[in-house]
């Protein structure tokens, strides 16, 4: 188990906010923010390559904030692998066995195993410059398992690649550390990615973790209005919330009315996922829901993008079945939307209104 | 000259007038080679090659430039590299003041040499162990190595910089020290720079002149008694460096011999710059992509 405990740090252009994250063993955690947020840092301090911060990492309960990288076992492999080029593949995998002085012997069987788990015997008298991208991969985690690491940090390693083979490689290292029960630390900074991955995300912005949850935590709960834009949720819909006997309900600056299972009152900008509002025509016959008219219908791979004016704009995403239900646009329909699926941020000072 | 309204007319004459430069440059340093060639009578050499100083003379500057290059590997290795990983204060002024020396007229630095070799304290300390360095043997490989280091660290400090420093951190990651992870990774990653700091270092000690004169003077005339017993059985005594040698030839009306000797000095400096191009260009060279 890792434990960053407050961890701060200005470093040229970055810095890091008072950090505190723990990986529990056995977990994939994924570091998940914008480019400059910070997340490459993290990763190198949890290395070692930066000992002059404030706070404290442990592993295993062992504090480790003062050691150097070689007495922390921590497996790294970094943004394009630094598979040591005037090295074989053989000689790379051997590299942190042949630093802690293991017997020949046993280098050579524990390499060779670790190959053959990897599926990458041929390869073995290669040089990396000869390798392709999933290759190299492989002999980088490679290289990083042999010596037996507590947690092992992956620093973007899919942002190179193209989408295809990205999510590949990304469900190989799913597969790597299910088999290893490894506790794994995965920088990205992309959404797809993390989902595809992540038992945890943790997500950070300008230095400060901001959230740190299960992939549905992340979409359907996001902690601030920063992490709903980040996951892509399209309604940030203006309005002031009151509370009275029946919960929170939000009327929105177009004149609709939403309840919400959040508390908190006065401006807020609600955050509702487009996949989360259900359509139907409407019949004429209900009356206390929520109705509207398609402005817009958008098939997209996937989904069906429908745009919908109740005073102001939404978007909700369907199944191409459930869409083909739907009156053209123009047409009315009512909206099903959950309360504990409305997420109420506080709007800030500097935010314009609107 | 218009850039908007004719480019197409603009980049051509701007191609013909690279190409002329381009020409210009080239002609003169071979009119200044063939010239120094042409001037080279076949007797001349015949003569000098005749002359056992001339022999001692040319051991001398390759014993001389060889010591040189290997203490300024020594000491040149761990400064570039502590330049290039350390953050501290004071880093761009040491830098800077490395540079400097490139740029001083190799003369001043031999004074500044001399000048700090004679400082009291100094002088006192020489005097003690019972060995002055100015005038001797040492002073020569001492008015080498400073030009030498300074050329040296610059080749070194540029092979280090360029290197992706993920290597090193994924190494020590693996339980790799500080040490080992210098001479598995760093090095040998580094190894064509190093190449090049070495044959620049060589190179420029083989041709230094100026400093030399000043902080170690002329052997050749000398009485061979001045000279260490360990000078005599290397074969190093009465001889000058072939830069002095030349210098000394010509101060003496014996022009002929003055040239003949700058021959031997542009055959040696061509033949280490086209081990230098090669070593570029062959496998792992700094200039492959």
């Amino acid at each position: 188990m890792i434990e960053v405990r407050a961890l701060s740090l200005a470093l040229d252009a970055f810095r890091l906010r008072d950090v505190t994250l723990t990986v529990a063993d056995g977990e994939y955690l994924v570091l998940l923010g914008p480019t400059g947020a910070g997340k490459t840092v993290l990763l190198e301090c949890i290395v070692g390559l930066h000992r002059r911060h404030a706070g404290t990492i442990t592993v295993d309960g062992a504090d480790v904030t003062r050691l150097f990288p070689e007495e922390r076992n921590i497996g790294y492999v970094p943004q394009d692998y630094a598979l040591f080029p005037n090295m074989t593949v053989m000689e790379n995998l051997a590299y942190g066995l042949r630093a802690r002085r293991t017997a020949r012997a046993e280098i050579a069987e524990k390499t060779a195993g670790m190959l053959t788990r990897l599926g990458i015997q041929s390869l073995a008298a290669r040089f990396p410059s000869t390798l392709s991208g999933g290759e190299k991969q492989r002999v980088a985690l490679g290289r990083a398992l042999l010596t037996e690491p507590r947690v092992l940090l992956l620093d973007e390693p899919l942002a190179a690649l193209d989408e295809h083979t990205r999510s590949e490689l990304a469900a190989g290292l799913r597969e790597v550390q299910q088999s290893v029960h490894g506790t794994f630390v995965h920088v990205c900074h992309n959404l797809d990615e993390a989902l595809e991955v992540a038992d945890q995300i943790a997500i950070i912005q300008e230095g400060a973790i901001v959230q740190v949850g299960t992939p549905q935590d992340i979409l359907y709960r996001p902690a601030c209005l920063f992490v709903a834009q980040f996951t892509r949720t399209r309604n940030l819909l203006h309005g002031r919330a009151q509370s009275d006997a029946a919960g929170v309900t939000v009327t929105l600056d177009g004149g609709a009315v939403l309840q919400s299972a959040a508390a908190m009152t006065g401006r807020v900008v609600a955050s509702v996922r487009p996949e989360r509002i259900r359509l139907r025509a409407a019949d004429g016959a209900t009356t206390n829901g929520l109705c509207g008219r398609i402005v817009r219908v958008c098939p997209k791979l996937g989904h069906v993008e429908v745009q919908v004016d109740i005073g102001t704009i939404v978007i909700a995403h369907l199944g191409h079945s459930e869409a083909m239900s739907l009156p053209a646009a123009g047409g009315a329909v009512q909206l099903g939307i959950a309360p504990e699926d409305v997420c109420l941020h506080p709007v800030s000072a500097t935010e314009p209104p609107g | 000259m218009s850039f908007e309204r004719a480019p197409g007319r603009c980049s051509r004459r701007f191609e013909v007038l690279l190409r002329i430069v381009l020409a210009l440059v080239i002609l003169g340093s071979i009119w200044l080679f063939a010239s120094s060639l042409g001037q080279t009578e076949p007797r001349a050499v015949r003569v000098l090659l005749g002359r056992s100083w001339f022999w001692r003379s040319l051991w001398l500057s390759v014993f001389t430039a060889t010591i040189t290059t290997i203490i300024a590997i020594l000491l040149g290795i761990p400064t570039a590299y502590a330049l290039s990983r350390f953050r501290f204060r004071g880093r761009i002024a040491a830098g800077v003041l490395l540079d400097a020396v490139l740029v001083l007229p190799a003369s001043t630095v031999g004074l500044s040499l001399m000048v700090a070799l004679q400082y009291p304290p100094v002088l006192a300390a020489q005097d003690a162990i019972g060995f002055r360095v100015v005038h001797s043997l040492a002073g020569v490989v001492l008015a080498q190595l400073v030009l030498a280091l300074a050329f040296a660290i610059r080749a070194f400090r540029a092979a280090f910089d360029s290197q992706n420093p993920r290597y090193e951190h994924v190494a020590r990651a693996l339980g790799s020290s500080r040490l080992r992870t210098f001479f598995t990774v760093t090095l040998p990653l580094a190894r064509s720079g190093i190449l090049a700091g070495v044959v620049l270092a060589w190179t420029r000690a083989l041709a230094e002149f100026g400093a030399v004169l000043l902080v170690a003077g002329t052997f050749r005339m000398r009485d061979s008694g001045q000279f260490s017993a360990l000078a005599r059985a290397l074969g190093l005594a009465n001889a000058d460096v072939l830069s002095v040698g030349m210098w000394m030839e010509i101060e003496g009306g014996r022009t002929e011999q003055g040239v003949a000797i700058a021959f031997v000095l542009l055959l040696v400096s061509a033949l280490s710059v086209y081990a230098l191009h090669r070593l570029a260009d062959g496998p792992g060279g700094w200039r492959r992509a």
